[in-house]
């Protein structure tokens, strides 16, 4: 349930702010390649993420144990 | 005579209790109709069940809190709890752990009645409601794992989205503990530390009949959607009504389905959106960079220009330069022949004049001599003078005055003795 490092909110919110300071700034140009490199990474990492399939369930456990220990029907 | 036992009343009252214990009637709902339904100090639950054939009634007694819906007198319901003789008051009745509205009617005006009053207490408006994460990566599903809801909206969001941490209250979402599991539920997510805590919360079921559908529509729920501390969006698969969570929620979603096609959007449509991200970031670098590139470039063409125009004009220096020594070297040549031949020329002139002039000086020589007294005297000649100079006219001379006679060789004093005029000679 802790977050990872870099979740896909994180780099893609990067990544946006990357491409806003691109429309906006006067980009020096160090500065500009750092960014897009950056970009790049991100991007990367954002396709990555999305690349991934599974989704992990996990059961609430804590305080909830009395309700879990109930046979659950429907 | 035979020793009668002798209990107090209040440990009769406990057998009696017992006794009544033993009734197991949380395995069935009684059903009747409300009658003098009251609520004392806002808390306790007091009404008559009455049976509308024969002439019957049961008291009952509950806690508002166990009041899912508004029930009132005349209203149809089912209740179910445990039978008990009140100590304190002698009195019997039903201790009440549920009741719930039977049939449409009863249902829809319990369903009116609270909605009307949490409308009115601001928990539907629109103001408060919460927009949600736009990439949440923890997600708190409250259904039963037995419901196709739990397994549609799992489907649904791993084809949409992948690496999500769903964290799963399973509790029952209809019956006598849906309403309490599903309180409890959001207590617990709300109890979780900030870091652990989901970043919002699903509360899903399928479609079902608006009584099934009670737990929705029950007050407690409503108000632990409402005190939710992350956005809660509800999906009840349902045709008809609306449950009061959907105007809760701050998210409404038709289906479990639709509740996972809120959330997240589609990967591919994610992936066009990183891809067009990106394209944009490589567009504006590659203009930064052209705009540095033509930049570059006109300097290079401005430098080249001068260097250039400075080449040009050092070449055009040099070889005015060139020129110039060129012309100069050639002048000095010039110069020179022209002073040889000046000199040559000059030392001509000067050899004519001086071989003219020593002519001249011959001639002249000549003359002089020609002229020369000197040489007249010794011809012959002699010069006659007196105090005043040479004597021109002897006519003017007095006799007795004194001359001298000058002759080539020298000098002699005499003095006029006469005078004659000159007779022509030759």
């Amino acid at each position: 349930m802790v977050k990872k490092q870099t979740s896909f909110a994180d780099a893609f919110q990067e990544l946006e702010t990357i491409t806003a300071w691109f429309e906006t700034a006067e980009v020096d140009l160090d500065e500009g390649l750092k960014k897009f490199e950056r970009g790049l990474e991100l991007a990367q990492m954002c396709k990555h993420k999305l690349a991934e399939v599974d989704n992990k369930v996990v059961d609430l456990k804590k305080k909830f144990a009395s309700l879990e220990a109930m046979d659950v029907t429907e | 005579m035979l020793e009668i036992p002798t209990i107090s009343v209040a440990q009769f009252l406990g057998l009696v209790n017992q006794t009544l214990r033993s009734i197991p009637s949380e395995t069935f709902m009684i059903e009747g109709e409300v009658a003098d339904f009251k609520i004392s100090q806002g808390k306790w639950v007091t009404f008559d069940l009455k049976d509308e054939s024969i002439d019957a009634k049961l008291p009952c007694f509950m806690t508002t809190y166990q009041l899912g819906l508004p029930i009132q007198s005349g209203m149809r319901v089912r209740a179910s709890g445990y039978a008990k003789v009140f100590e304190r008051f002698g009195k019997f009745s039903l201790n009440v752990s549920s009741v719930t509205p039977v049939g449409e009617g009863a249902f829809a005006k319990a369903y009116a009645m609270l909605k009307a009053k949490l409308t009115a207490e601001g928990l539907f408006e629109l103001a408060r409601k919460r927009a949600l994460p736009r990439f949440p990566q923890t997600i708190g599903l409250i259904t039963s794992k037995e419901a196709a809801a739990y397994g549609d909206f799992i489907r649904i969001l791993s084809n949409r989205i992948g690496g999500i941490t769903i964290v799963h209250a399973n509790v029952h979402v209809q019956g006598q503990y849906a309403v309490d599991e599903i309180c409890a539920a959001f207590t617990t997510f709300n109890q979780l530390p900030v870091n652990e805590r989901p970043e919002l919360i699903v509360l899903t079921r399928g479609g079902g009949s608006l009584e099934e559908l009670h737990a929705f529509n029950d007050e407690r729920v409503v108000r632990a959607v409402f005190g939710s501390l992350v956005p809660v969006v509800v999906g009840v698969g349902h045709e008809r009504d609306e449950s009061l969570c959907d105007f809760v929620s701050d998210v409404r979603a038709s289906t479990p389905s639709n509740a996972a096609e809120l959330i997240y959007a589609d990967r591919r449509d994610l992936l066009r959106q990183v891809a067009y991200i990106e394209d944009r970031l490589q567009d504006r670098l590659t203009g930064r960079l052209s705009g540095y590139f033509a930049r570059i470039e006109r300097s290079t063409m401005l430098f080249e220009r001068t260097f250039i125009g400075v080449g040009h004009r050092f070449q055009g220096v040099t070889t005015g330069l060139s020129h110039a020594f060129d012309r100069f070297r050639l002048s000095i040549v010039a110069t020179r022949e022209h002073l040889e031949r000046r000199e040559q020329a000059n030392e001509q002139r000067y050899r004519l004049t001086l071989e003219r002039l020593s002519s001249g000086l011959k001639a002249f020589e000549r003359l002089l001599e020609s002229v020369n007294p000197d040489t007249v005297l010794r011809r012959g000649y002699a010069i006659v003078r007196n105090a005043r100079g040479i004597i021109r006219d002897p006519l003017r001379l007095a006799v007795g005055e004194r001359l001298t006679l000058h002759f080539a060789e020298g000098e002699i004093d005499t003095q006029v003795i006469g005078q004659h005029k000159q007779e022509k000679l030759l």
